[in-house]
């Protein structure tokens, strides 16, 4: 395994360095919101998790060792977890029947017609560890071997995550430009 | 490489290849010369545009700024913590010294004498001053 290059700077923030806090938050808060916010389609939730996870990161950080997963991966996963959690609060709240498919109203704060809109509502359309696949590779940049590792399955089990993640986003996005 | 690999990669990972696997990027980069390959790209980059489109914005200054204030209180917390075991680590050593010493002391030091020896008018720290029992014989 590479060496990690967070390592150090995990060490210093568990000996309690404010610096090292600060840069942490600087490096890992853009990366941990867009996928909060990616993965749950809600800013104000996003903005919670991403809490949540610093507080999980201030909480381990002073017994952190490199060698389980780097740290990064870690992050991801607590970050992904804290989402689940949400969005299966999302699924108990609803007390009726739960659908099948994915309201397709717009979301509250949505514009109709603009692209990323779009975008955003048809990833919420997709099954969420399709999402989360497409999340990782896409946007958050990790490559398959650690993507892999995030979501604790085999690279082919994520080439197949992706593939039919991304058929369903171009099935929903195809079916937009009809309705318009 | 071939087609259908080919494909199978560019509708899992999209039509740039930056973000395929590592081991198949040179090999891909070369069939994506092929007509084939440059239709299968182009194919698989719609959707990758379509993706583009969905930004998040930054983290605002407020947010920094609570996670900074969660991460200075649980610094300032830790301290303490880190405090009070130290105190209870020195509390513990300094009652197993005093354990230990009690210990010690029951061990090596003799026996206490009898009552009747230690309250013998005749005993003194340098022995038994009373009479010499043979004197006391030749004299009778």
């Amino acid at each position: 395994m590479a060496a990690d290059p967070d390592e150090e700077l995990v060490r210093r923030v568990g000996a309690g360095d404010p610096a090292a806090v600060q840069t942490l938050v600087a490096r890992k808060l853009p990366r941990i919101l867009a996928l909060a916010v990616r993965m749950l389609g809600d800013a104000a939730e996003a903005e919670d998790v991403a809490q949540e996870t610093f507080v999980r990161i201030w909480r381990h950080a002073s017994g952190w060792r490199y060698g389980n997963a780097r740290f990064d991966t870690w992050v991801h996963r607590v970050t992904l977890n804290l989402c689940y959690d949400r969005l299966r609060r999302r699924r108990e709240w609803v007390t009726d029947e739960v659908p099948d498919v994915a309201d397709p109203a717009p979301l509250p704060d949505a514009h109709p017609g603009e692209e990323d809109h779009r975008v955003k509502q048809a990833l919420q359309g997709i099954a969420p560890r399709q999402r989360e696949a497409i999340i990782l590779v896409y946007y958050q940049e990790m490559s398959n071997i650690e993507a892999a590792a995030t979501l604790q399955i085999s690279v082919d089990a994520l080439e197949s995550l992706l593939a039919r993640g991304r058929r369903s986003l171009q099935t929903i996005l195809t079916r937009d430009d009809a309705d318009e | 490489m071939d087609a259908k690999r080919f494909a199978a990669l560019a509708a899992a990972y999209g039509g740039d290849l930056r973000r395929w696997p590592e081991a198949e990027r040179m090999a891909g980069t070369i069939f994506a010369a092929s007509e084939a390959g440059e239709a299968i790209l182009k194919h698989a980059g719609t959707l990758d545009a379509r993706l583009d489109s969905y930004r998040v914005d930054a983290p605002g200054k407020a947010l920094h700024g609570s996670i900074q204030q969660a991460a200075g209180r649980h610094l300032i917390q830790r301290r303490r913590q880190r405090f009070w075991w130290l105190g209870l680590g020195l509390a513990g050593i300094g009652l197993a010294g005093a354990v230990a010493g009690l210990a010690l002391v029951t061990v090596v030091t003799p026996e206490v004498q009898p009552d009747h020896y230690v309250l013998d008018a005749n005993v003194t720290a340098f022995g038994d001053t009373g009479p010499d029992r043979d004197t006391i014989e030749e004299d009778l």
